[in-house]
């Protein structure tokens, strides 16, 4: 089954074109790496997918909702790691990821789970912003696992991780359909079974089954 | 209850934020009390002419500083790019907008606490309940316009120059009534109580109509 069905989604910003007609098709419980140069469209087609940004034309579904009527809904099933942590910095890890529990609606407990899970658990108590670069996106993370989500959007989620950021990332993809844009294709051959290329806004050949390393 | 949960959540992480690190109230305090100074060299101030000054001068500080603070309240999530993340989720856009109006609004609460009792000191006019009553009632139609505006903003390069340009002909009611809540309450002309009354209406409208509008202000 098709968790998530986009076709000829296109995006423009004024005269430039972002996407232009790109056709996405991913099932559940798979896991598809985006990848392409800078530029190439990879985070507004993520953007997209995370139901963060409408396209301009053409259809989303997922979970078989139309995804640009139906964004609220969406949410809670997705999590969406994006370009940047997006934090506040004068509230510890701990903090930051209680506020996002009760705009989740999820038990504050879950944060101690989820802190073990990103391996933030000794630097709970540090604020925000006196966590390191690699740190912070493992906050990032978490906070994008925190509702236990279905399907997670994952834009560039490997930058700043540090060796182990591979392992961190396999174990929050474990069991949930799974998106992520990359420069390494290393990472995404280790992590994911597909690939689709962009270049300039557009899908490149077929999408690629990839070779899993055990 | 959820809604009323993100509010209180989303204000009490502002409040926070802004306990630690002191980038607002202090500054709009000192600016507050600096204006008052320049007030009191500037006008010939005696007790004949203070009731019909002091007015204008509170209500020109709290303009200038609701602008700041209400233009920090979205401002500061956009620099941090965390009005997204918080929007990914499934609260409602509207409760995210109160817990920043309501965040906001407190904010000056506490810039009025200085702004009051310099402006007793300074112009030697009277503090009654009369006064701070209307001032508070003026913040909270003040608040939820200049946060929605401010949210509206927040995306816009030249955000600092639209601000005022967006929420100042918006705010004349509140000045205007609450100006003459407070010259009435300070011993001057003008009706308190039919002013007072305007301004909860006022409050009510702006309420209702900007907690409807929020959401599509926020969710684009």
């Amino acid at each position: 089954m098709s968790v998530i069905v986009g076709s000829s989604l296109m995006q423009r910003f004024g005269s430039e074109v972002a996407l232009d007609g790109v056709d996405i098709e991913v099932d559940a419980g798979e896991h598809l790496a985006v990848l392409g140069d800078n530029g190439a469209g990879k985070t507004t087609l993520l953007r997209i997918l995370a139901t963060a940004a409408r396209p301009t034309s053409g259809s989303l579904e997922i979970f078989g909702l139309n995804a640009i009527i139906e964004r609220r809904r969406l949410r809670s099933v997705i999590g969406f790691v994006a370009h940047a942590p997006g934090l506040y910095p004068a509230l510890s890890a701990r903090e930051n990821l209680e506020f996002y529990c009760t705009l989740q609606g999820v038990e504050h407990t879950r944060v101690s789970e989820v802190l073990e899970l990103v391996g933030l658990s000794e630097l709970a108590a540090r604020p925000a912003d006196k966590l390191s670069r690699g740190a912070q996106q493992r906050l990032a993370i978490g906070r994008a696992v925190l509702h236990d989500p279905k399907l997670l959007v994952l834009d560039e989620a490997d930058a700043s991780l540090d060796s182990g950021g591979a392992d961190l990332l396999a174990r929050v993809m474990r069991g949930r359909t799974a998106v992520i844009a990359t420069h390494d294709h290393a990472l995404a051959n280790r992590l994911c079974q597909r690939t689709l290329l962009l270049r300039r806004g557009r899908v490149v050949g077929v999408p690629t089954r990839l070779r899993v390393v055990q | 209850m959820k809604t009323i949960a993100v509010a209180l959540a989303v204000a009490r992480k502002d409040l926070r934020s802004e306990w630690r690190t002191r980038e607002l109230v202090p500054a709009l305090a000192q600016f507050i009390v600096l204006a008052l100074v320049i007030a009191n060299f500037g006008f010939q101030i005696d007790s004949r002419n203070a009731p019909a000054i002091a007015p204008g001068v509170l209500w020109m500080a709290l303009v200038f500083a609701g602008l700041v603070a209400f233009g920090r309240a979205f401002a500061a999530e956009r620099e941090q790019s965390s009005l997204e993340a918080m929007l990914m989720t499934p609260a409602s856009p509207s409760a995210i907008f109160a817990g920043k109006a309501l965040a906001a609004s407190l904010l000056l609460i506490l810039c009025e606490a200085v702004l009051l009792p310099a402006l007793a000191l300074f112009f030697g006019v009277p503090l009654s309940f009369e006064v701070v009553s209307a001032v508070l009632l003026a913040t909270v139609g003040m608040a939820v316009l200049g946060c929605l505006f401010a949210a509206m903003v927040a995306r816009v390069r030249a955000r600092e120059l639209l601000l005022p340009l967006l929420t100042l002909p918006l705010w004349i009611p509140f000045i205007v009534f609450g100006g003459q809540a407070v010259q009435a309450a300070m011993g001057g002309s003008g009706g308190a109580g039919n002013s007072s009354g305007l301004l909860i209406d006022l409050d009510i409208l702006f309420v209702v109509l900007t907690s409807l509008t929020a959401r599509f202000v926020l969710d684009d």
